[in-house]
C-alpha cells in the first residue's frame, strides 16, 4: 500500500495543521499520565514495597534480594517470577489492599504476566552490571531511593538523579572507580 | 522499505509535527512495560547467557555447537570445543544457520492450496489431509529427503514403509563419485578419512576442502596444522592441481593449472612414475602404463618435468596426501579421476598413513541417479503423493532433469519446508518444519560419534513450525500405524536408549551427559584396516571427459562457500559477506582469466551473455588470474525466484547453463559438462566489491612473507628498523611519539596524548596475534564478528557506494599467480580489522572525544558521544572504521533482529563503529572474575574474541600481552612478527602479524 500524505495545496497544509495539533493534544494527555500525581494508576497492580521490604511494625522487612536475586549474580537486577508471589500469597490473602492481592492471584489463573511499569531504565548504551555494584558494597537505596519506606516507586526520587551521567561519575570518584568511558559505554 | 510513507514525505511531516512535540515538552512514547515470568525456568537467570550443545545442520559436516542463549532466545552459535568435527570453531555458514532460524520469510505456519492459492491453515486440518491423500494414494508415497540424522532417516523409512512407498535420498552437493571410488578400489561403501594435519605434501586435484567440501571446518584446521610453520622451522607442502583456484587453492605454495578433466590422467602419470616396475598398484598396473608422463602432460597442459618432479616429491618428501576432486568438480569421468587419486595414494603407500578407509563422514554421498529414478516414476503417474524435505531440487537441478513437470504432475505434492522455496512454490500442503536450533535430532558425523541435537529455545513464537518428526508420528498414527513413540523426542530417547549398553552407566545419567557434552562416542571397530586395491568391476575411462557444445571455453560450475547449493541464500549475513575469492558481494559474477578477457575487450563488470546448448545467462565478468585462458568459472546458489526478500532476483543460477547428466557409475550430477561461448552485451555494471586495489598491495608491505629458508629456527621476535620512523618524527610525523622499545606491551607511550594512566603494570594491555601462515582466507570470523557485535547489513546499493559496515575483513593479495605453467604461487590473505592502535591516528582528530585510548590499550569508540563527523575514519589508515549511513539496525525485520546481542549496543544512524576487541565479551569477563574474587584481570584463555574463537585455522590469539606467560605474548615473540605499516606511520598497533612463510624466496619488502 503506498501512501502519500503529502498532496500539494492548500488542503495539505490544513491536514497537516490538524495533525500537529493532535499530535500536541497526545503529548499532553500522555504528560499528565505520567505526572506524580497521578502516576500509581499506571501500575496494574499498586504494588507497596513498604508493606514488603520496610522495618515498620506492620512490615515485613524482606531483603530486596529475596525478589530480585539476580541482582547480586547478574548484569540485571531482574523481576521476580509470579510463582515467588503465589508462593506466599497463596497463604497470606494480603491485610492491607486484599483487593490488590486478588488482582495477583487472577493474572496467576490465567497464566498472564503482570504487565509492570518499568521505572528504571538506564539508556540503550550504558551498560550497569549490578552484581558488581552489590560486589562493591552499594546498597539498593544508593540508586533506588528508599524503596522500603515508598508505598510507591517514583522515579522522581532525588537519590536517582534522572538519569544523568554525572550523578554515576561523582560516585565513580569517590570510591577510585574507573571513570574510563568503555567501562559503561560499548 | 518501498511500502508506506516516503522518507522525505516523513521528513516534512516530523518537521512540524516535531515543533509541536517541543511545545508540549514531553514525548508521546506510552510507558514500557516489564514482564515477569510466570514460573521461571531453573536454568535462566536474566542477563546471564544459558548455553546448549547441539549440532549445525547448516551442511554434511554436523559440526557440533554450542548456543548462546539469553533469556530463552538464541543469539550467537559456536563450534563445540569437545567435538571433534568442529573442534570449537565454525564456518561462516554455521553462523548464518542463525539468521535461517529468524528468516522473516519463513511460513507463518501450515498452507494448503486451493483453487490454486495457498491458504493457511491448522496443524489438525493439514494433517488430516496428508492421511487422506496418502490413504488414498494407496502404497504410492515417495519421500525426498536431504541429509538427515540416523535417528530421523530410521523414522521416514519406518513411516514410508507402512504406508507404502519409498524414500529417495537427495544430495544438492554429494561425495557419489568418491564413495563409488572407494568402493571401486578398496571394496569399501564409504567415504575416506583424510589425516590431512599428518601430512608433509598436501597435492589437491581440484578439491575445495577449505571452501565448500564435505568438512571445511575440520579440513581447514587440519590443513592449517599441516601448512603453518613449525616451531622447528618445518612446514608442510600444499600442491594445488586444477583449472581454477578456489579459497583452498589461494592457499597452495604451487599451482599446476592442469586442464578440467585432466586429473585422472597427472595422477596416474605420477603413479606410474612412482610404482615404476614395483607393481604396487596391483591390479592397476596396467592402466598405469598407458599413462606415459610425456603424452599425459602434453594433454593435461602442462610440463613433463613438473610431473616427474611432483611425483618425486610425492614418493620422498612423505607422509603425503593426494585429495581427489571433491564435490564441487563433478565430470563425466569424476569416478574415475577419485580413483585415480586413490591410486596414487595407494602406490605412494599412504593407505592406513594418511588416508584411514575407516572414519570417513558418513552424510551426503547419494547420488543424482537416485533421484533421476524419483523423477522418472513421478512422470510416468506411479506416484500418488510426493513428500519433499530438507532438499529443494526444483532450484538445485538442472531443468533438463525434467523434476519440475514431473513434481507438478504428481496429484498431491507436500513440501516440510521452513521457508518458501523453488519446490514449495509448486507444492498442495505445506508443513513447515522446525528449524534445527528448536528441534530434538541426532547425526553421526563419523562412525560411531553420535551428537544430539536438542532445543536451544521455544520455537520462534511467529511461525507455527512443528518437527516433521512429530508430524509423521501423528499422522502414522491416524493412519492406524504405531511408529514407535508419541513425540520425536520419544522416539529418539528410544533409539538412543537401544544404542546404551550397561556399560556405559545407568542410561539417564549418560542421556544428559551426552546432552550436556553435545555427543556419545560408540565404539566402532575398524572394518577396512588392511584393504587393498581391488581389481575394477566397472567399465572406466581416465581420460580427459567429454564436454558438451562447440564453445571455446570451459565452465566450471562450483558450489559458493556463501550459498552451498542454494540454501543460504535469504541470509543478509552471506550474501554481504565478500566472497573469500572474489571479494563480491549480493550478485553473481562469471570468473575469467584476464588475457581472455583483454581478448575480448572486456573490463570488471562488462556483461556478457554465456551460452552453453542448455540455456544462456547474462553475467557481470570478473578478471581472475587464478584461472585458466581456456575456462570460465561461475557458482552456484544464486538466481533463486522463490526463496524471501533477500534472495529472490539477486544473481544468476548457475544450473540453467547445465544439463541433467548424471556420471557414470557414480549417478553423481555432472557439474563440468559443456563447453560455453561468451558475447559482450555491451553493457556494464559496478561490482559491488570490497576490494580497494585490485589484488594488489601497490609496494606498501601491509602482507609481507619471508622465506622459509631464511628463518633462524628458535629466534624470537626483533623489532623492525624504526630508520624510516626516526626520519618521519624528525620532519614533525603526525604525533612523534617515542617509540622506543615500541611494542604493544609498551602502552602508554611516553609523550603519547593520553597518557599517563594510573598503575599501567597493575591493567592489562589487550593485544592480538595473527598468524597469516595460518589464516586461509575462509571468511568464517568476518560472519562470527558480524554475529557477535550487532553489525549490520546494508545491502548492494551501499556497498556499491563503499558503505559496507563489516568490523572485520579479509584481504587479498596476489604476488605472484600464473595460470599458464606450473609455478610459485603466492597470494596472501590478511584479516583486517581495528589495530588498537597505541598512538592512534583516529583520536587526534575526534572533535568530541568520542574515540580514545582506554587504560587497556583498546581504541574505544563511545558511540553516545560520537556525533558522526567521519573525520577519524578519514585519518584511519587502515580502513577499519564504519559509519552508519542510514538506520540499517532499525530496518531489519521482525523477527531477524532477535538475533541481536543483548550484551553490545545496537548502533543506529549517524554514529561510527569498529572493532571494539569484543569488549562486552571482555567486561563480562571481568564481572566474572571480580565476582568470584580472582582479582581484575580475566586469566589467560578466559576470554575468546568471536573472531578468534571461529577460526578454523586457529590464526588469532588474544589476551593480556604484558603478561610474558600469555599465549599472545608467546605467540608474538617470534621472528615473523610485524605490525601493518607500523614502521612507516608510527601507529603503534596492538595486533601483531606473523608474517607468511613461503617456499620462495621474496622480497624483503613484498
Amino acid at each position: 500500500m503506498k501512501k502519500h500524505w503529502l498532496i500539494g495545496g492548500t488542503a495539505g497544509v490544513l491536514a497537516l495543521a490538524g495533525l500537529a495539533f493532535m499530535r500536541v493534544q497526545d503529548a499532553q494527555q500522555a504528560a499528565n499520565a505520567e505526572s506524580p500525581d497521578t502516576y500509581p494508576s499506571g501500575q496494574p497492580i499498586a504494588f507497596p514495597h513498604n508493606i514488603h521490604a520496610g522495618s515498620q511494625p506492620g512490615q515485613n522487612r524482606m531483603d530486596c534480594m529475596y525478589c530480585h536475586f539476580s541482582a547480586e549474580r547478574s548484569v540485571d537486577a531482574g523481576l521476580p517470577p509470579m510463582s515467588l508471589c503465589v508462593g506466599c500469597h497463596q497463604v497470606i490473602p494480603g491485610t492491607t489492599n486484599p483487593q490488590e492481592v486478588q488482582k495477583l492471584m487472577d493474572y496467576w489463573k490465567r497464566k498472564e504476566p503482570i504487565p509492570w511499569v518499568r521505572i528504571y531504565k538506564v539508556a540503550d548504551h550504558v551498560h550497569y552490571p549490578h552484581a558488581r555494584h552489590i560486589k562493591a558494597g552499594l546498597q539498593c537505596q544508593q540508586c533506588h531511593g528508599q524503596v522500603q519506606e515508598m508505598t510507591v516507586i517514583n522515579k522522581i526520587d532525588p537519590a536517582w538523579g534522572g538519569h544523568n551521567m554525572g550523578w554515576c561519575i561523582s560516585c565513580h570518584r569517590e570510591k577510585g572507580a574507573s571513570t574510563d568511558c568503555a567501562v559503561c559505554h560499548y | 522499505m518501498t511500502d508506506g510513507i516516503k522518507r522525505r514525505d516523513f521528513l516534512k511531516v516530523l518537521g512540524v509535527t516535531g515543533a509541536g512535540a517541543t511545545l508540549a515538552g514531553c514525548s508521546t512514547k506510552p510507558a514500557e512495560r516489564l514482564l515477569p515470568y510466570l514460573t521461571m525456568p531453573e536454568d535462566i537467570t536474566p542477563g546471564v547467557a544459558t548455553w546448549y550443545t547441539t549440532v549445525c545442520e547448516g551442511c554434511q559436516a554436523q559440526c557440533g555447537m554450542w548456543v548462546r542463549t539469553r533469556e530463552g532466545r538464541a543469539v550467537k552459535v559456536e563450534g563445540n570445543p569437545n567435538h571433534p568435527v568442529s573442534g570449537g570453531a565454525l564456518c561462516s555458514k554455521g553462523h548464518a544457520t542463525l539468521q535461517q532460524l529468524y528468516n522473516p520469510d519463513r511460513y507463518a505456519g501450515p498452507m494448503v492450496r486451493e483453487n490454486g492459492a495457498l491458504r493457511p491453515a491448522t496443524w489438525e486440518e493439514a494433517e488430516t489431509l496428508l492421511s487422506q491423500r496418502i490413504q488414498s494414494a494407496a502404497g504410492n508415497a515417495l519421500f525426498v529427503s536431504g541429509h538427515m540424522g540416523p535417528t530421523m532417516t530410521r523414522l521416514v523409512d519406518q513411516f514410508v514403509g507402512a504406508v507404502g512407498g519409498r524414500r529417495v535420498q537427495y544430495d544438492a552437493l554429494s561425495e557419489a563419485p568418491l564413495r563409488e571410488a572407494m568402493r571401486i578400489a578398496f571394496g569399501v561403501d564409504a567415504l575416506p578419512k583424510y589425516d590431512i594435519a599428518g601430512a608433509r605434501l598436501l597435492l589437491s586435484f581440484g578439491n575445495d576442502f577449505i571452501g565448500s567440501g564435505a568438512s571445511p571446518v575440520e579440513y581447514g584446521r587440519d590443513f592449517s596444522r599441516m601448512s603453518a610453520v613449525d616451531e622447528h622451522g618445518s612446514k608442510g607442502r600444499f600442491v594445488f592441481l586444477g583449472p581454477r583456484l578456489s579459497v583452498t587453492g589461494l592457499n597452495a605454495d604451487q599451482w599446476v593449472p592442469i586442464k578440467p578433466g585432466g586429473e585422472a590422467s597427472v595422477a596416474l602419470a605420477m603413479a606410474n612414475i612412482i610404482a615404476g616396475d614395483s607393481g604396487a598398484a596391483g591390479p592397476y598396473d596396467a592402466v598405469l602404463r598407458a599413462f606415459d608422463p610425456r603424452t599425459t602432460a602434453q594433454a593435461a597442459g602442462v610440463s613433463e618435468d613438473d610431473i616427474r618432479d611432483l611425483a618425486d616429491r610425492f614418493k620422498n618428501e612423505g607422509p603425503s596426501l593426494a585429495l581427489g576432486p571433491g564435490m564441487g568438480a563433478h565430470h563425466r569421468n569424476a569416478t574415475a579421476a577419485n580413483l585415480a587419486v586413490l591410486i596414487l595414494n595407494a602406490v605412494a603407500g599412504n593407505v592406513g598413513r594418511t588416508i584411514s578407509l575407516d572414519g570417513g563422514p558418513t552424510q551426503a554421498a547419494r547420488p543424482y541417479a537416485d533421484v533421476e529414478g524419483a523423477i522418472g516414476a513421478m512422470a510416468g503417474g506411479q506416484v500418488g503423493v510426493v513428500m519433499v524435505h530438507g532438499a529443494n531440487p526444483a532450484f538445485t537441478l538442472p531443468s533438463g532433469s525434467g523434476f519440475n513437470d514431473a513434481f507438478g504432475s504428481v496429484g498431491f505434492k507436500v513440501s516440510f519446508a521452513q521457508a518458501p522455496d523453488e519446490t514449495s512454490a509448486m507444492a498442495d500442503l505445506i508443513l513447515p518444519d522446525n528449524h534445527f536450533l528448536e528441534s530434538w535430532g541426532d547425526s553421526e558425523p563419523r562412525p560411531g560419534l553420535m551428537t544430539l541435537r536438542q532445543p536451544v529455545m521455544l520455537p520462534v513464537p511467529h511461525f507455527q513450525s512443528k518437527h516433521t518428526g512429530d508430524v509423521l508420528l501423528s499422522v502414522g498414527k491416524r493412519l492406524g500405524h504405531d511408529l514407535g513413540g508419541a513425540t520425536f523426542y520419544e522416539y529418539l530417547r528410544a533409539a538412543h536408549e537401544d544404542l546404551h549398553t550397561p556399560a556405559m552407566g545407568e542410561f539417564e545419567t549418560a542421556w544428559q551427559d551426552a546432552l550436556k557434552k553435545g555427543l556419545v562416542q560408540h565404539d566402532v571397530a575398524p572394518m577396512h584396516a588392511d584393504a587393498q586395491l581391488r581389481a575394477p568391476d566397472a567399465a572406466l575411462t581416465f581420460d580427459a571427459p567429454a564436454l558438451d557444445g562447440d564453445g571455446d571455453l570451459t565452465l566450471l560450475v562450483y558450489p559458493s562457500p556463501r550459498f552451498g547449493a542454494g540454501e543460504f541464500a535469504n541470509s543478509p549475513w552471506m550474501l554481504e559477506l565478500p566472497d573469500p575469492v572474489s571479494k563480491i558481494t549480493w550478485h553473481s559474477w562469471l570468473e575469467i582469466n584476464p588475457e581472455t578477457a583483454d581478448a575480448r575487450g572486456l573490463e570488471n563488470g562488462a556483461f556478457v551473455t554465456v551460452t552453453s546448448p542448455y540455456g544462456s545467462l547474462t553475467v557481470p565478468v570478473w578478471r581472475y588470474p587464478g584461472i585458466r585462458e581456456d575456462a570460465v568459472a561461475l557458482a552456484m546458489g544464486a538466481g533463486h525466484t522463490d526463496y524471501g526478500r533477500y534472495a529472490n532476483g539477486n544473481g544468476v543460477n548457475a544450473m540453467e547453463l547445465l544439463p541433467a547428466v548424471s556420471e557414470q557409475p557414480s549417478g553423481a550430477l555432472v557439474t563440468i559438462a559443456t563447453k560455453v561461448t561468451i558475447v559482450p552485451t555491451g553493457g556494464g555494471r559496478r561490482l559491488a566489491t570490497v576490494e580497494g586495489s585490485n589484488g594488489s598491495q601497490e609496494g606498501r608491505p601491509i602482507a609481507p612473507a619471508v622465506a622459509l629458508a631464511s628463518l633462524t629456527p628458535g629466534a624470537g621476535h626483533e623489532p623492525a628498523d624504526e630508520k624510516g620512523l626516526k626520519e618521519l618524527q624528525g620532519v614533525g610525523g603526525f604525533v612523534p611519539v617515542d617509540a622506543q622499545g615500541g611494542t604493544p606491551e609498551a602502552f602508554p607511550l611516553q609523550g603519547s596524548r593520553h597518557a599517563p594512566y594510573d598503575k599501567p603494570e597493575e591493567t592489562a594491555r589487550w593485544a592480538m596475534a595473527i598468524d597469516l601462515d595460518k589464516c586461509t582466507g575462509c571468511s568464517a570470523c568476518v560472519t562470527a564478528c558480524q554475529s557477535e557485535n550487532n553489525v549490520p547489513f546494508v545491502g548492494e546499493d551501499q556497498v556499491l557506494m563503499g558503505r559496507e559496515m563489516h568490523w572485520m575483513r579479509i584481504e587479498r593479495y596476489y604476488e605472484k599467480v600464473d595460470a599458464t605453467a606450473a609455478s610459485d604461487l603466492d597470494v596472501r590473505f590478511l584479516p583486517m580489522l581495528c589495530q588498537q592502535c597505541g598512538n592512534a591516528p583516529c583520536e587526534p582528530v575526534c572533535p568530541v572525544f568520542a574515540t580514545y585510548s582506554t587504560p587497556e590499550g583498546v581504541n574505544a569508540q563511545i558511540y553516545n558521544r560520537c556525533v558522526g563527523t567521519r573525520y577519524c575514519a578519514n585519518n584511519c589508515p587502515y580502513k577499519v572504521r564504519v559509519f552508519n549511513w542510514y538506520r540499517f539496525t532499525d530496518a531489519i525485520p521482525e523477527p531477524l533482529n532477535w538475533q541481536f546481542n543483548p550484551d553490545c549496543t545496537v548502533r543506529d544512524n549517524g554514529v561510527m563503529e569498529k572493532c571494539s576487541f569484543c569488549m562486552q565479551r571482555v567486561r563480562e569477563a571481568e564481572n566474572r572474575v571480580a565476582l568470584e574474587d580472582r582479582g581484575s584481570i580475566p586469566g589467560d584463555g578466559e576470554v575468546l574474541m568471536a573472531c578468534q574463537q571461529s577460526c578454523p585455522a586457529e590464526a588469532i590469539v588474544w589476551g593480556n600481552i604484558r603478561d610474558p606467560n600469555s599465549r599472545v605474548a608467546r605467540v608474538s615473540a617470534n621472528q615473523r612478527t610485524y605490525r601493518v605499516l607500523n614502521e612507516e606511520i608510527n601507529t603503534q598497533p596492538a595486533v601483531n602479524y606473523l608474517k607468511k612463510v613461503t617456499f620462495h624466496e621474496v622480497e624483503a619488502e613484498g
